[in-house]
């Protein structure tokens, strides 16, 4: 198969729940007009950690999100923010499955770390354990609460299991967890399968909740979060020179992906096309990205490979950006490798600086975004950025959104263990630019 | 695979689980009948830290891996930073590619042959997403923060490891092979429950398909032996105490096993230029999901059959190419039966022979469906499939099922593997072998 012959995808439908706004409208506004999601975290008491804050999602009630009752009862904090943002996505494009169809639908997720909650972990503790020390046998007093519906909640792929279901899909299914990368990576899944043509339509997009004390704890030890527990709005400052760790956040990102054409006839609203992914792995280690940007690098280059387009193209790259010194360094190193020297010309912003990093969801979640800037024209501000870097010099979208033409979007994510994600959106009226 | 560029080929294998660690191992317990599952030894303590008899427990038996960290990866220091069951898939995968040879075509290139080789060689991994045991690292600090949340923040740095994340990311194969090997082409960890491991296959193949490689390694690692997994699972009804009997009238549940394994995949035209060995070639894949939850299955077998066609379809063959089945028989009732029903709404009453390997090693999860692959592909190369040492009788509800009580030839050599996973999901994959 030469490039041309690639089937073409649309994205016809988005939906979010973040913590700058329980639905796509209303997160875009936000990160348009900066507003972050930082603050003290309300969830638990977080007193006591390193760090206090956090993005979360606020005012959620997945009650209200439109869902079957009984199958919210299975659902993880995480799961719930995924049925609404996919609810979301799915009206919003105006298709559904279908009897007819079903099987011809298919969802790719980025999630699937089973990361069990404090509570149901706190109810093994009260039986299992000694002054601390786990004791297996206490798991088998009568009275232990073994609930298989709390059981279901934490397998890798309950997520996606309540997504089938609810939505009623039946072709191919698929989780993918490369930590950071997860969301972006799972969208690229995604787009294989419809050009493969094993699917006409695709659910795909990204769901994670850390913001609660086991997960948290795993970052607090690895010293990855901001601890400026007095500014949580400011916490999050990708390219700052006083950048000092990222701001954990949670929720969900959600895109409709179809057929070109089919999307064409039926008069859908198209936002963009999803053109290339590309994929890396860094193998440097396992927490940090080269500082020279080999590993981005080629994630970059293959997404615009397999979009058939030139570096000269993308207007726009919403950037993994999260506020750790050396993602930001190594990710400004890449963009300055690919492109050379019109990367003066490229806007870049990492819309972290808002709503925080949304772990498996945050490549998602941030393909919606470059979607919503190609479809109104607009690169969202990358917020907080006051202390310029000289690492970072890459023309960042700073002090307000940036009205711009958009014929190319890139959207990358970087994760721990080193997988890079790229992915190349396309304005649908790019040749008229 | 339909509109491929060219024909993809399997060059490497690797495995390790309770039958042995290698494929010469394994097959040779496999085609003798020989089940390597048998009451565990919690107590041996190399494998967990906690140390517990099974007494009360209401399943007793397992495949166990049976060599010692060191065996499987001699790097000492990697042990403090991942889990035993990471270094099943590390260990299956350097097997896999120590056997295809084919990062050995690097030693030959100048500095930038090799970068470009490294970027065009991938990396696809289908792991667990987790053990419930990851989190008891917590439990010592509950209990000194009195149960309370402020306390438990305040000293969790003395009382968890710093590396307490990292040692439980779901991608530590992944990036550890990945450096190991500098895999630095296309890559995916995917964690799909039990259908982890052959969907990486299936992905690898499409990411091949997509031109986006050359040559990608397909690996697959899990343990879910331990006490929480076996509980709920025996809630769920779904564990035996005895020899897991696939598609036996008989049968009473399935039982854990564990380990890892690992395929070499290469365009064609990559392996027989550098002179590889080819061991078979994939054909094709299926991916369906059923659309019922977590643990509900359609009882008519609809998602299965719909995977086979799909396979069938992506391979360009018809029903009666197929040679042999692997089936997923993983020996609980509802799982089986539907299996079988979804087999027979394909081939009819012309169904090639079907046999199940869960009987020998237990039911690996994460790592089933490609630990499976890679005994099919000997199973080819062999020209035998083996019986299903368990079964006595087949189901009466599966009528004329045609589950091997006894070894014979593959009628073909092209295989259908087939697994199955939580959350209604079915993968189905099309390979063919080297004909015996």
């Amino acid at each position: 198969m030469s490039l041309t012959d690639k089937r073409r995808i649309a994205v016809t439908g988005i939906g979010l729940v973040t913590p700058v706004g329980n639905d796509r409208e209303s997160t875009w506004e936000a990160l348009l007009a900066g507003r972050s999601g930082g603050a003290q975290i309300e969830n638990f008491d977080a007193s006591g950690f390193s760090t206090t804050i956090g993005a979360e999602v606020k005012d959620f009630e997945r009650e209200n999100a439109g869902l079957c009752r009984k199958l919210l009862k299975g659902a993880s904090r995480a799961d719930g923010f995924a049925l609404a943002a996919a609810n979301e996505a799915l009206s919003d494009a105006g298709i559904a499955p279908s009897d007819e169809d079903s099987h011809r639908w298919g969802v790719a997720v980025g999630a699937g770390m089973m990361s069990v909650d404090y509570d149901d972990l706190k109810v093994v503790y009260d039986y299992a354990t000694e002054e601390g020390e786990f004791q297996p046998n206490g798991l088998l007093r009568q009275d232990y609460p073994a609930d298989p519906i709390s059981f279901c909640r934490w397998q890798s792929n309950s997520g996606l299991s309540l997504l089938t279901k609810a939505f009623g899909i039946r072709g191919y299914a698929t989780s993918v967890h490369t930590a950071c990368a997860s969301g972006g990576q799972a969208i690229g899944s995604a787009l294989k399968a419809l050009r493969r043509g094993q699917c006409d339509k695709v659910l795909a997009g990204g769901f994670d909740s850390m913001l609660n004390p086991v997960g948290i704890a795993g970052f607090c030890l690895l010293g990855a979060l901001s601890t400026d527990n007095d500014n949580p709005a400011g916490a999050s400052r990708p390219f700052d020179e006083t950048r000092n760790g990222f701001l954990l956040g949670e929720g969900a990102g959600f895109l409709v992906l179809e057929d070109w054409d089919a999307a064409l006839e039926r008069g859908a609203k198209i936002y963009a096309e999803l053109g290339g992914d590309g994929n890396s792995l860094s193998c440097y280690r396992i927490t940090d990205s080269p500082p020279d940007g080999n590993g981005p690098i080629q994630a970059i280059e293959q997404a615009l490979a397999d979009a058939g387009i030139s570096a000269g193209e993308i207007d726009y790259v919403n950037a993994h950006g999260t506020s750790t010194q050396m993602n930001d360094r190594s990710e400004c190193a890449a963009l300055k490798t690919v492109f050379g020297n019109r990367v003066g010309d490229v806007s870049v912003s990492s819309t972290k600086s808002c709503m925080g990093h949304l772990i498996a969801a945050a490549g998602a979640v941030e393909a919606a975004v470059c979607c919503l800037a190609i479809r109104d024209s607009i690169a969202p501000v990358n917020a907080n950025h006051q202390n310029p870097d000289p690492d970072c010099d890459v023309n960042l979208v700073t002090g307000e959104s940036r009205a711009i033409e958009i014929r190319a979007a890139l959207s990358n994510s970087l994760g721990f263990g080193g997988s890079n994600s790229s992915l190349v959106f396309l304005n649908p009226e790019r040749g008229q630019l | 695979m339909k509109n491929a560029p060219g024909k993809i080929v399997f060059t490497g294998s690797g495995i390790v689980c309770g039958s042995g660690s290698s494929v010469t191992e394994v097959w040779e317990n496999l085609s003798a009948g020989e089940t390597s599952i048998a009451e565990f030894h919690w107590e041996r303590g190399r494998i967990r830290r906690y140390e517990w008899g099974n007494e009360g427990w209401p399943c007793r038996v397992a495949s166990e891996v049976r060599e010692d960290n060191r065996t499987l990866v001699p790097d000492r220091k990697l042990h403090k930073t991942i889990s035993r069951k990471d270094m099943y898939g590390i260990y299956a995968a350097e097997q896999a590619i120590e056997d295809s040879g084919v990062l050995k075509c690097r030693d030959n290139m100048d500095a930038a042959g090799r970068e470009a080789f490294n970027d065009r060689t991938g990396l696809i991994v289908g792991s667990g997403g987790g053990n419930y045991q990851d989190n008891y690292d917590f439990f010592p600090l509950i209990y000194e923060a009195n149960e309370e949340m402020p306390g438990f923040g305040r000293e969790l740095n003395n009382r968890v490891t710093p590396m307490w994340l990292l040692r439980n990311l779901p991608n530590n194969v992944l990036c550890h092979v990945g450096i190991r090997g500098q895999l630095k082409g296309t890559n995916a960890c995917i964690t799909n429950q039990c259908a982890s491991s052959p969907m990486a296959v299936a992905e690898a193949a499409s990411a091949i398909w997509n031109q986006e490689a050359d040559r990608i390694v397909a690996v697959g690692h899990d343990s879910v032996l331990e006490p929480e997994h076996i509980l709920y699972y025996d809630k769920l009804g779904l564990l035996s105490n005895e020899v897991p009997k696939p598609f036996d009238a008989a049968r009473s549940g399935t039982v854990f096993g564990e380990g890892g394994g690992a395929v070499v995949m290469e365009r064609e035209e990559e392996a027989v230029r550098r002179g590889a060995s080819i061991l078979g070639e994939f054909l094709g894949f299926g991916s369906t999901c059923e659309a019922r939850g977590t643990t509900d299955l359609d009882p008519t077998g609809d998602g299965v059959m719909r995977a086979i066609e799909q396979a069938l379809d992506d391979a360009e063959l018809k029903p009666e190419d197929v040679g042999m089945i692997c089936a997923h028989g993983n020996g609980t009732r509802a799982s089986d039966l539907t299996e079988g029903l979804g087999i027979q709404s394909v081939f009819g009453s012309d169904i090639p022979p079907v046999t199940a390997f869960k009987w020998a090693y237990g039911h690996l999860i994460g790592a089933a469906g490609i630990v499976d692959l890679v005994m099919t592909l000997e199973a080819l190369k062999q020209g035998r499939v083996p019986a299903i040492s368990s079964l006595n009788k087949v189901d009466d509800q599966l009528a004329d099922f045609p589950a091997q009580l006894k070894s014979l030839a593959p009628r073909t050599d092209v295989a259908l593997v087939i697994c199955r996973a939580f959350g209604g999901l079915n993968i189905v994959l099309a390979v063919r072998g080297l004909s015996g």
